[in-house]
């Protein structure tokens, strides 16, 4: 049960956005994706989740190569995007029920699921409602909900704490810690480390579309020479600086 | 600012344009100038055996001319980011605004000038008004235009007063127009008089706080009137859907766990998305007073037929609907089969469509049961023949597409 990511070249139309990404996240693992805005986060993203087609290298999760069996890989896969999209005509009963469809799963058991998850994010008087007239932050509760109905085996995760309230986001990190207890695998890119840290320990620096250095916090503070006083913010100056150097 | 609502006239006027050329096809002009000929014809038919100086006469004219006047909303070309960047600029709207009210009085120029002259032999010859006082009636009704938007300009404050304004105005003038048709026939100028001074007395009007929402929204509803109308001719990429719930459809949705993902999508859209139900709604409705009109069993099964061909025709791009919805491409929805689910939601609606039709027709025309059934027989022929055809074909090209990528 193994997510991995060889020798990824890829980006828009011939361009490489990200070069020769190489990431490894075991059973039971979450890792961290930071950067500057333009490091090639979200491109790392619209690979692993197909939407791009990779320049060189190969994705495989569980030994299931997304190249050659993209419909069983995205079966394995759920995603919950920085921006929610939502269909405007669903409703949030429908959006579930859609996600029960798609990923074939057993419907007395999703529906005991997502009727937790619904009381968790206060969502369950909205039953019938039509997303799209929601909230950002609640339009982002959907978003989690869908995915962690799904049962899949990797979360990707793009910058999810926007919008959220603190009590969305402690939800959150406790269903990510129930995760990765679960053996899931989980890729979560995000700016907001303090809340990040609470539920993921190792973090990968992708830098100039490289993945420059992975470890714990402290592992990435001993590797670019920072003080255990210093804010963390300091690590973005210093990306900064490498790539104007660069 | 000035600058600012010039290159925003420029835009929409390159907008319009670009519209009105698709609007106004070969065909559709060659049909405007026949109903426009017949409509010609028959008036002055009408017009060699009018009585002169009807009792009604004053009441027909002031309501044609009346109509002719309520197109033209206050083009404002707000946009939501306006909220954010423009905020501060309250002091200097008015420079914003005056040019946008000026380019607002272009539609109903050409539209008051094309119904006063329409209606100017009417008017001389059968009411025996004066050139002058005519004249000084159809001027009227422009400064009227003129004020009614420099009204509305200052009405987009937190009193939301715009409606009620608007209508205000209208109705006193249609009450100003009876009035002197009828009491003061030979002093039209004074009508034009009175709406010069309303016209100058807007400079004493001030904008008291505008209200940026407000306006916005305005904007968006007038646009969304424009491009409502041009939708019905192609295709407009920048129309705003507004979806609604219509629970009370929910009746026409299978149990759940009784259709794949893709029909599951489709189904609800085609059931809530206005683009899509209003088509079959409207071509329905269509086929249905055809038929009430035409009253003849051979012509109304072409008719019907045809109709019907053209609403799943115009129904097909429901099958592209998701392809760059990022949710849609995640989930693990098989695309094999997407052609043949779209083509099932399509002949779903058809046969809804023709139930329908085929319930008027018998209500409307009895004894039509065999033509009825040939019209099922045509239903079956689009459901099973050309729509399987052209979904597959579709689905086939929007895979294209996506590998082109």
């Amino acid at each position: 049960m193994t997510l991995e990511i060889s020798h990824l070249t890829g980006g828009y139309s011939g361009i490489p956005v990200i070069k020769d990404v190489n990431l490894t996240i075991a059973s039971g693992e979450a890792i961290g994706l930071i950067g500057l805005n333009g490091a090639g986060k979200s491109t790392t993203i619209k690979h692993l989740l197909g939407l791009l087609r990779p320049q060189a290298g190969k994705i495989t999760l569980n030994g299931i190569n997304l190249a050659e069996k993209p419909a069983e890989f995205k079966k394995l896969v759920a995603y919950i995007p920085e921006t929610p999209v939502i269909y405007p005509e669903l409703t949030l009963k429908e959006h579930l029920e859609l996600t029960i469809l798609a990923y074939q799963l057993d419907p007395d058991k999703a529906w005991e699921k997502a009727r937790k998850l619904l009381t968790m994010f206060r969502l369950a008087d909205k039953f019938d409602w039509l997303p799209v007239h929601f909230s950002k932050g609640m339009q982002q509760k959907v978003m989690i909900v869908a995915a962690f109905l799904t049962d899949a085996q990797l979360l990707v995760i793009d910058e999810p704490f926007t919008g959220l309230d603190p009590l969305a986001v402690a939800n959150f990190i406790g269903l990510i810690k129930e995760a990765q207890e679960s053996g899931k695998e989980i890729l979560m890119t995000t700016h907001v480390l303090a809340d990040a840290q609470k539920a993921i320990k190792t973090y990968a620096i992708l830098n100039q579309g490289t993945i420059e250095f992975t470890g714990s916090l402290d592992e990435i503070r001993g590797h670019y020479g920072l003080e255990a006083s210093d804010s963390f913010d300091k690590l973005y100056q210093l990306l900064y600086q490498e790539q104007k150097n660069a | 600012m000035r600058e600012l609502a010039k290159k925003r006239l420029q835009g929409n006027f390159q907008q319009s344009a670009k519209y009105l050329a698709l609007v106004f096809n070969d065909f559709f002009v060659l049909a405007l100038i026949f109903i426009f000929g017949a409509v010609m014809f028959w008036y002055a038919q009408v017009m060699k055996v009018l009585p002169v100086k009807a009792w009604y006469y004053p009441l027909v004219l002031s309501a044609l001319l009346w109509l002719a006047y309520l197109p033209g909303k206050l083009v404002t070309l707000l946009q939501t980011a306006d909220r954010q960047f423009l905020l501060a600029t309250d002091d200097r709207l008015d420079d914003y605004l005056a040019p946008m009210r000026r380019y607002s009085l272009v539609l109903p120029a050409l539209l008051l000038a094309l119904a006063g002259g329409i209606m100017y032999p009417f008017a001389s010859l059968k009411m025996g008004l004066s050139n002058l006082n005519y004249f000084s009636l159809v001027l009227a009704l422009f400064f009227a235009k003129v004020f009614e938007q420099g009204a509305v300009s200052r009405s987009l404050t937190f009193d939301h007063r715009v409606k009620q304004v608007t209508w205000l105005i209208r109705l006193v003038l249609l009450a100003l127009l009876l009035a002197s048709l009828y009491f003061l026939p030979n002093a039209l100028y004074l009508l034009l008089a009175l709406a010069v001074i309303a016209v100058l007395a807007l400079q004493a009007w001030k904008n008291s706080a505008f209200d940026w929402q407000y306006a916005i929204d305005y904007e968006a509803r007038r646009k969304e009137t424009v491009y409502a109308g041009f939708a019905l001719f192609t295709d407009v990429k920048e129309r705003q859907v507004n979806i609604k719930r219509r629970k009370y459809l929910d009746f026409l949705l299978p149990p759940f766990g009784k259709e794949s993902p893709n029909s599951f999508l489709y189904r609800r859209t085609l059931l809530r998305d206005p683009e899509y139900l209003n088509l079959l709604a409207r071509m329905t409705a269509f086929a249905v007073l055809l038929t009430a009109m035409i009253q003849d069993p051979v012509w109304s099964l072409l008719l019907s037929g045809l109709v019907m061909y053209l609403t799943v025709w115009q129904l097909l791009p429901l099958g592209q609907k998701y392809d760059q919805n990022i949710m849609y491409r995640v989930y693990p929805i098989a695309q094999k089969e997407r052609g043949q689910e779209v083509s099932r939601v399509l002949a779903w609606a058809l046969l809804l469509q023709t139930g329908l039709i085929i319930i008027f027709w018998l209500a409307i025309v009895p004894g039509q049961f065999a033509w009825s059934l040939l019209l099922l027989v045509w239903c079956g022929l689009l459901a099973k023949g050309y729509l399987p055809y052209k979904t597959q074909q579709l689905a086939k090209k929007s895979r294209y597409k996506k590998r082109k990528k």
